[in-house]
């Protein structure tokens, strides 16, 4: 854990903890999850493999976590990154294509090669971002908005416009390998999620992004290197986004440029947000990040668990955001706070907003 | 003020294309003017990308019978971009107000479901029609509580309103379903002709529609007091600015996501009327043709900054470049790099034009 999460001694600082409307989701999730099906919450290990539904959710939250990171970071310095899709695309389309066409992709340094490619390739990508924001100051939204147009067609002209499959069981364990038992990608989801959590919580660098996400401006004349910072987390966040894509199309071996990170920026945006970080910038939650990749996860599952038409996913999520968000607003926590009447306040709240406009 | 902007590219304009050139020469005169003014130079950033593809379009595109530029050409653009007009222009309260709305693409494909639906259980057209437009503004509303009320980001009440929107139409349905209503039919191949054989041109009811909602947005946003509260909204202060001047922000700011969301919900009657059919995929990714379009048309995505008009010349812009694309005959995916590439080229040159306000 990091510095985020303080020692709660009074029910209400657990109730205004940033993370607890998060994890309670959470948990009421897997609870609801497992009263509906019973097997849900076991955890067995099968041929020294870690196997169950809960390993599952895990195995694929990875995807969301990686991209969610990343986008963590840049949120945390007033930005954001529309392309993490497209670069999700775009790396795997690159790391298919050079593993087929080397002709020889059982080998592992032909699939090393292959991943060191795409991730190079996605961090060309978050340059080009951290060139536009930082360099020409153009807005991020519509900075990386470039990418989320044009990346796809990127991807696709990488693949020249077909789906590239190919064989590669050195790649291919990236998404569907274990290790010492516990799958890749949470291997992988964990030693980058470590790395990052060192990386701003254990120097300077976290202090350094929320100052800039504070105010640009003062921390630049406070001696913060500013453009650098930004410049640092698009790559950052673009490489991220690549290593994202290469663990999810891993299983299948299939680059289907159009289809692969659909939708994924947004879904990091939500993962993002959901885990406690304001879009405003300045101030972030790694360890909400991962709960909010896990909510999402969970989510895409429990559709199935409860039997609904995997059409309502969709309702599901925006529900469930819906209510994070809602429980979340600082205008429940001062009606619950002030008048001990929770929840029915909130749905007639508007007499106090005069005073608001008055003062 | 603007309003010679619009005349000069006369696509509702009832005369052949050979009355353009003096209203060029007026337009080219009144943008001169406008030249000392800085508030305009990203719209007229605008304009004079839209001029230079034009021309380019005019050398490359041209045959001795016909020329590129021509009532055609804009009749052509309008019937197939109307619905993305109306859209973009809901899209630019929000933005000069200082928010966003992500919703738009969904609540597209939900309305045009819902009256899919509706003509199938067999009710009356006009019903139908209402009860579409109504679902936007409903999601819209919902936002609007959201973002006003609960305090919720924008950025984000507006993506559950997208996710809402969707999760709903694929609740909805999943295949395409075709409208055979015959009145819904009779509205959709409505138009009216004008002009000879070779050089014949429409104007349909999307486009009627699409220009009346025009009209009322320019004459809301440019000339009553709840305009001037958007842009005071979208001054960065919270609305404090606005709420000294004596305007009342607070309402305002949950209204613009109310006609954000009514303007996608007659969208989506447009785009079911220019697909003959409901379908939940439709409209994905149509939120950011549309916020792309409003950003291209000058306005900041900061908020505070932005013109109608100018919104009216990005979706022409926008659609412009996708003709250019067809025209080339490009393979599907460099039509998405080409369309990127112009967007950065544009992006760079208002920034230019921008920094040399400063």
């Amino acid at each position: 854990m990091t510095g985020t999460v303080q020692t709660p001694s009074f029910v209400s600082r657990v109730v205004h903890h940033h993370l607890f409307w998060p994890v309670v989701a959470l948990v009421a999730l897997w609870i609801a999850c497992g009263v509906v099906s019973p097997g849900f919450l076991d955890v067995k290990v099968v041929d020294g493999h870690l196997f169950g539904q809960l390993v599952d959710i895990t195995r694929n939250s990875v995807t969301f976590l990686l991209l969610a990171l990343g986008m963590c970071l840049v949120i945390a310095t007033g930005g954001i990154d529309l392309s993490v899709g497209a670069v999700m695309a775009i790396s795997l389309a690159v790391a298919l294509t050079y593993i087929d066409n080397s002709g020889n992709g059982e080998s592992a340094t032909v699939a090393l090669t292959a991943v060191a490619i795409a991730l190079g390739v996605a961090a060309v990508v978050g340059a080009f971002n951290g060139f536009l924001i930082a360099g020409l100051g153009i807005q991020p939204f519509i900075a990386t908005m470039i990418i989320l147009v044009a990346g796809r067609g990127i991807a696709l002209a990488f693949t020249g416009g077909q789906i590239t499959t190919t064989h590669s069981a050195p790649f291919k364990s990236i998404g569907s390998g274990f290790v010492l038992g516990i799958p890749t990608p949470v291997v992988i989801g964990a030693v980058v999620f470590a790395i990052v959590a060192l990386l701003v919580r254990k120097t300077a660098l976290g202090m350094l992004l929320e100052s800039v996400g504070i105010n640009r401006t003062a921390s630049h004349m406070a001696g913060v290197r500013s453009r650098n910072i930004t410049w640092l987390v698009y790559i950052l966040c673009g490489t991220l986004a690549g290593l994202a894509g290469l663990v999810y199309g891993a299983p299948t071996m299939a680059a289907d440029a159009n289809n692969i990170g659909q939708l994924m920026e947004l879904n990091a945006i939500m993962a993002v947000v959901i885990g406690g970080t304001k879009l405003d910038g300045g101030k972030f939650s790694l360890a909400g990040t991962i709960v909010g990749a896990l909510i999402l996860t969970t989510l895409d599952r429990a559709v199935i668990i409860f039997h609904l038409p995997s059409e309502s996913k969709d309702l599901f999520k925006a529900i469930v955001v819906i209510a994070i968000c809602i429980a979340g607003s600082e205008r429940l926590r001062d009606s619950i706070g002030l008048r001990r009447r929770p929840r029915l306040d909130s749905s007639t709240p508007a007499p106090k907003k005069t005073a608001e406009v008055a003062a | 003020m603007t309003a010679q902007t619009v005349s000069g590219h006369a696509p509702t304009d009832h005369t052949p294309h050979d009355a353009d050139d003096p209203r060029w020469k007026q337009a080219g005169r009144a943008a001169w003017g406008r030249l000392s003014d800085r508030r305009y130079l990203p719209t007229f950033g605008t304009l004079a990308t839209l001029a230079i593809l034009l021309v380019v379009g005019q050398l490359r595109y041209s045959t001795d019978d016909r020329s590129f530029i021509s009532a055609r050409l804009f009749s052509n653009l309008f019937i197939d971009n109307s619905y993305l007009l109306v859209l973009a222009i809901g899209m630019t309260f929000v933005i000069i107000s200082g928010g966003i709305d992500l919703s738009v693409g969904g609540v597209v494909a939900l309305v045009g479901l819902v009256v899919a639906k509706l003509l199938l259980a067999g009710l009356p057209l006009p019903v139908v029609l209402v009860v579409g437009v109504l679902v936007g503004t409903a999601i819209g509303s919902l936002i609007g509580v959201m973002v006003q009320y609960f305090r919720i980001q924008p950025f984000i009440a507006s993506l559950a309103g997208l996710f809402l929107a969707r999760g709903l139409a694929n609740m909805l349905g999943t295949t395409s379903i075709g409208i055979k209503d015959e009145g819904f039919a009779s509205l959709a191949s409505w138009k009216l002709k004008f002009g000879e054989r070779p050089d014949i041109w429409y104007i349909n009811l999307s486009m009627i529609v699409a220009f009346v909602v025009l009209l009322i947005a320019v004459y809301l946003l440019h000339y009553t007091r709840s305009g001037r509260t958007v842009y005071g909204l979208g001054a960065g202060d919270g609305g404090q600015a606005a709420a000294l001047m004596g305007l009342r922000p607070g309402a305002t700011k949950m209204w613009v996501y109310v006609i954000s969301g009514t303007c996608a919900g007659i969208g989506g009657i447009l785009f079911a009327l220019y697909t003959k059919s409901g379908y939940n995929l439709s409209g994905v990714g149509m939120e950011l043709d549309a916020i792309a379009s409003v950003v291209i048309g000058g306005a900041l995505l900061t908020g505070g900054v932005g013109y109608v008009l100018g919104t009216f010349a990005g979706v022409t812009l926008y659609g412009l470049i996708l003709i250019v694309c067809t025209r080339e005959g490009l393979d599907p995916w460099w039509n998405r790099i080409l369309i990127g590439a112009i967007l950065l080229g544009f992006v760079l040159l208002q920034r230019v034009l921008v920094a040399k306000r400063r």
